[in-house]
């Protein structure tokens, strides 16, 4: 019987994975794929921002895939198979996009022969008729550097990779930043060396099958994975005895990532949000992790804008052609590295409407640690205001 | 000097996870054909601390010893590892 194969497309936060996802999906010998969206936060946009043909099959999980410890990537193929076996549903692959701080290690144990052990009839069921082909890793190379020295997880994805995908290339112009594309290749090539590194101009064929061989990837792999297996095992032992059961024994993004979201139903002003982000970056940098959104345009409510920033960098916001679900609200998803949500959301509520708190108040709300300098912008933003209640 | 709570900073993980199973590999007196695995996790067990980095000793053919370092990868020192050890 042959298996349906099943590609992970993983990669940092803001790598650029819904952007190659829908270069795949646009090309019409990959109109029988089956998409498992998976993000992380508890409002799900990602699923806005990848085209969808009406045929399409496609799940969209919130949560994290690593951490819920696999099962919802066996629920969820599972449920596939079922749409399929009933006819409601046809596909000769699918891709799961993993949440960018997805650490590839349990999702790629759950897929292999020979990883986490099969409990019930739903995993013998994945087995049987799930192949886990390939490991597609996207690397930004503005920021994926900087990712890999600080987050485990951007190391472990370069890491479990047999395809990666250098991607904002077009970004570089200059012949120092052309010398940066090849440092960054030469030091993905000692993180694994058995991965091909590739431009991405041709993103269907990374989606051909293959046989992903984690064993080929070299002994820092094995070791992940079967370190994993170990502390499954161990944390199984926990759980019987009437402990934390394995699932919520732990969790792999450390407390000091924070998700949160900012949801609005009034438009905003396209200069406002510009502002907002510009801001926003400027000042926390490296620790804003992602920032993506759909925005309501005050000047054209018909065609939302997408706008995304990762660390220190804004990409310019596209407009699409209508709005993607029956949702209509501004929504904007952040990850962060130890910011908390308020700062943030005061700063949006100070550039989007300064009249709406006055300056006092947001003096006297000062906070210390990292919030500190994002409220003392939020504040600046009103100063003028202020300034001439004062006089 | 206030420090920028914001400023940029470089945890060096690639390279630390090499010191680290460097050291244990010293500590524990391992030859090169038993493998290190190095990760780091949150533990929400309430008895825990919130981080913690976890290190795999791989001999052939027996159990994964499992070494708890309740810090941070980048915050171990050589001294921690070795008192574990004792």
């Amino acid at each position: 019987m042959t298996k349906i194969p099943v590609f992970l497309l993983t990669g940092f936060l803001g790598a650029g994975k819904s952007t190659l996802l829908n270069r795949v999906l646009g090309d019409p010998a990959f109109a029988d794929t089956a998409v498992i969206i998976n993000e992380f936060g508890d409002v799900a946009i990602d699923h806005d921002l990848v085209r969808q043909g009406r045929s399409r099959v496609s799940r969209t999980t919130t949560g994290c895939l690593c951490c819920t410890i696999g099962s919802d990537i066996r629920s969820t193929l599972c449920e596939l198979h079922e749409l399929a076996a009933a006819g409601e549903a046809s596909f000769s692959r699918v891709i799961v996009e993993t949440t960018g701080l997805a650490d590839p290690a349990p999702l790629v144990n759950e897929l292999i022969p020979g990883g986490t052990p099969a409990m019930g009839l739903r995993d013998h069921l994945v087995a049987r008729h799930f192949d886990l082909a390939g490991v597609v890793t996207l690397v930004d190379f503005v920021t994926g550097d900087l990712s890999i020295e600080n987050h485990f997880e951007a190391g472990k994805q370069v890491a479990f990779a047999d395809r990666i995908v250098l991607t904002k290339m077009d970004l570089a112009r200059d012949p120092v930043t052309l010398k940066d594309i090849d440092a960054l290749k030469s030091r993905l090539a000692v993180l694994n060396p058995a991965a091909q590194i590739c431009d991405g101009k041709d993103p269907s064929a990374l989606f051909l099958p293959r046989r992903y061989a984690p064993v080929a990837l070299g002994e820092d792999v094995a070791g992940w994975l079967a370190l994993e297996t170990a502390l499954r095992v161990e944390g199984a032992a926990h759980g019987a005895g009437g402990e934390a059961s394995p699932p919520s024994l732990f969790d792999r993004h450390g407390g000091r990532i924070r998700t949160f979201t900012i949801i609005r139903d009034e438009p905003i002003a396209e200069k406002a949000i510009q502002h907002f982000l510009a801001v926003l970056t400027g000042h926390a940098g490296p620790r804003l992790l992602r920032a993506k959104g759909l925005i309501a345009i005050a000047e054209n409510l018909e065609r939302p804008l997408v706008v995304h920033a990762v660390q220190h960098v804004v990409y310019p916001p596209v407009r699409l052609e209508d709005w993607p679900s029956e949702d209509r609200r501004t929504r904007l998803v952040f990850i962060t590295d130890g910011i908390d949500p308020e700062p943030v959301r005061e700063l949006f509520e100070s550039t989007l409407d300064p009249d709406a708190n006055p300056f006092r108040q947001i003096l006297a709300a000062l906070g210390k640690g990292v919030s500190e300098t994002l409220r003392s912008r939020a504040a600046s933003l009103r100063l003028p205001r202020a300034r001439r209640n004062a006089n | 000097m206030s420090e920028n709570p914001l400023a940029p900073r470089s945890r060096a993980l690639p390279r630390r996870l090499n010191e680290i199973k460097a050291w244990t590999r010293s500590i524990y007196d391992l030859d090169d054909g038993v493998a290190i695995s190095v990760a780091e996790i949150a533990c929400r067990d309430e008895d825990c601390p919130d981080i913690e980095t976890v290190i795999g000793i791989m001999r052939p053919g027996e159990q994964i010893e499992i070494v708890r370092v309740h810090k941070l990868l980048v915050d171990i020192l050589f001294d921690d590892l070795k008192q574990i050890a004792s």
